[in-house]
């Protein structure tokens, strides 16, 4: 029974409440980032640090916090991580955290974090939390991944700024556009509520 | 223990852990940052003054400062001028390279733009724009070519290329290449572009 729980809090991540693609979270980001494999890559990262750790910290002291004073104090906690997060960035790799410009600091307003703080971490252990912490952040990673992907190969014709598509393609400058951004998305979004329909006809 | 009181000590405590948290992060990571700040712009003026080994600031204003450039021997090989101008969505600065005489434009270096992709982002790619701004007379103000030509031999010493479907971009970058020129050349003839050590000239 544990380790099916364990099982079902990772997993559901993934799929089934991945949050950009079935519970609509952190939009913002996701659309500003995407536009190169490698800014993808970084901001799944930085937001699972931040993810994972907040949710450890919020989980630790869901007992010791008052109600009413809740959402402030998850903030403080996340903003903090967020602040690390960002400071490393700069310090470590300066042209990523260059690119991603003001996304980083922009993590503390990202509904994942708080949203998964309040559903989830708040009313469950420690144990608990840092898996579907992890699940989130995998299915986030996911989810970037192959949105970044879809906008760079058809948006500059690299993947991870290595040249794939031969010299006759023309890059599709609208893909690392803004417009790109929301295109891809809802053709993605339509295509995992077309495989959720049809998976649950067959159930 | 009354709820409000729970609720000072608790939010307190959180803040003056992260206070205490962050703090440290910063005492940690601040040197880093300013080295890696450091390491861009040695490294963008080694790129407009070639050869430069060390270098120096020599005069700051508001969104204007000169570097200059120097040998091994402290021999002045030329002048960085870190400038700006408002191009189509943000400020575009860049590192303007030239000789000891200020008669020629080494080259170009973009240090930061927001110009859209694939039209005005072009300014920081070498071989549709920056070549067409390199080895350039610069003993007046320096002239739009419109339309843009296909290769550098077809203009004149004083002429730089335009990126078609980017003019605010290309004039951008234009004024800052023109502004600091004209800013650099009046401080000289007021004699107020003093080089330590040996003259290159």
């Amino acid at each position: 029974m544990a380790t099916k729980t364990v099982a079902q809090d990772f997993i559901k991540g993934l799929w089934q409440e991945n949050p950009v693609s079935r519970q609509l979270l952190g939009m913002c980001s996701t659309l500003a980032i995407t536009n190169a494999v490698i800014n993808g890559i970084a901001m799944g990262l930085a937001v699972s640090f931040v993810l994972i750790f907040s949710s450890l910290l919020i989980s630790l002291f869901r007992k010791l916090i008052p109600s009413q004073v809740r959402i402030a104090s998850y903030i403080v906690i996340i903003a903090s991580f967020v602040t690390m997060a960002d400071r490393f960035l700069a310090a470590l790799f300066p042209p990523i955290s260059k690119s991603l410009g003001p996304y980083v600091p922009l993590i503390v307003v990202n509904c994942i974090i708080l949203g998964r703080a309040e559903a989830f971490a708040s009313k469950n252990t420690i144990g608990r939390s840092v898996i579907d912490a992890l699940g989130m952040s995998v299915g986030y990673i996911l989810a970037l991944l192959v949105l970044s992907a879809i906008r760079e190969i058809l948006g500059s014709g690299t993947i991870l700024g290595i040249k794939v598509m031969g010299t006759w393609f023309e890059p599709w400058i609208i893909m690392i556009l803004p417009p790109g951004a929301f295109i891809t998305l809802g053709i993605l979004i339509a295509l995992a509520n077309q495989i959720e329909r049809k998976g649950k006809l067959r159930r | 223990m009354s709820l409000s009181f729970r609720m000072i000590i608790v939010l307190t405590s959180i803040g003056l852990l992260s206070g205490g948290l962050l703090v440290s992060v910063g005492f940690l990571t601040k040197e880093r940052i300013a080295l890696n700040k450091q390491r861009e712009i040695e490294a963008a003026i080694t790129a407009v003054v070639p050869g430069t080994s060390s270098s120096q600031k020599l005069y700051e204003e508001k969104d204007f400062t000169i570097y200059a450039g120097k040998d091994e021997g402290g021999n002045l090989l030329g002048f960085a001028l870190n400038t700006s101008a408002a191009g189509f969505q943000d400020k575009i600065i860049l590192l303007v390279g030239i000789n000891a005489d200020l008669t020629k434009i080494n080259s170009l270096y973009v240090l930061d733009q927001k110009e859209t992709p694939g039209l005005g982002a072009k300014i920081t790619d070498r071989e549709s724009f920056l070549v067409f701004w390199e080895n350039k007379d610069c003993s007046g103000p320096l002239k739009l070519r419109k339309p843009p030509v296909a290769s550098p031999e077809q203009l004149s010493p004083s002429e730089v290329n335009t990126i078609s479907g980017a003019t605010v971009s290309s004039e951008a970058v234009l004024s800052a290449v023109n502004g600091s020129l004209e800013k650099i050349k009046k401080l000289k003839t007021d004699g107020k572009l003093i080089v330590e050590g040996k003259n290159g000239d």
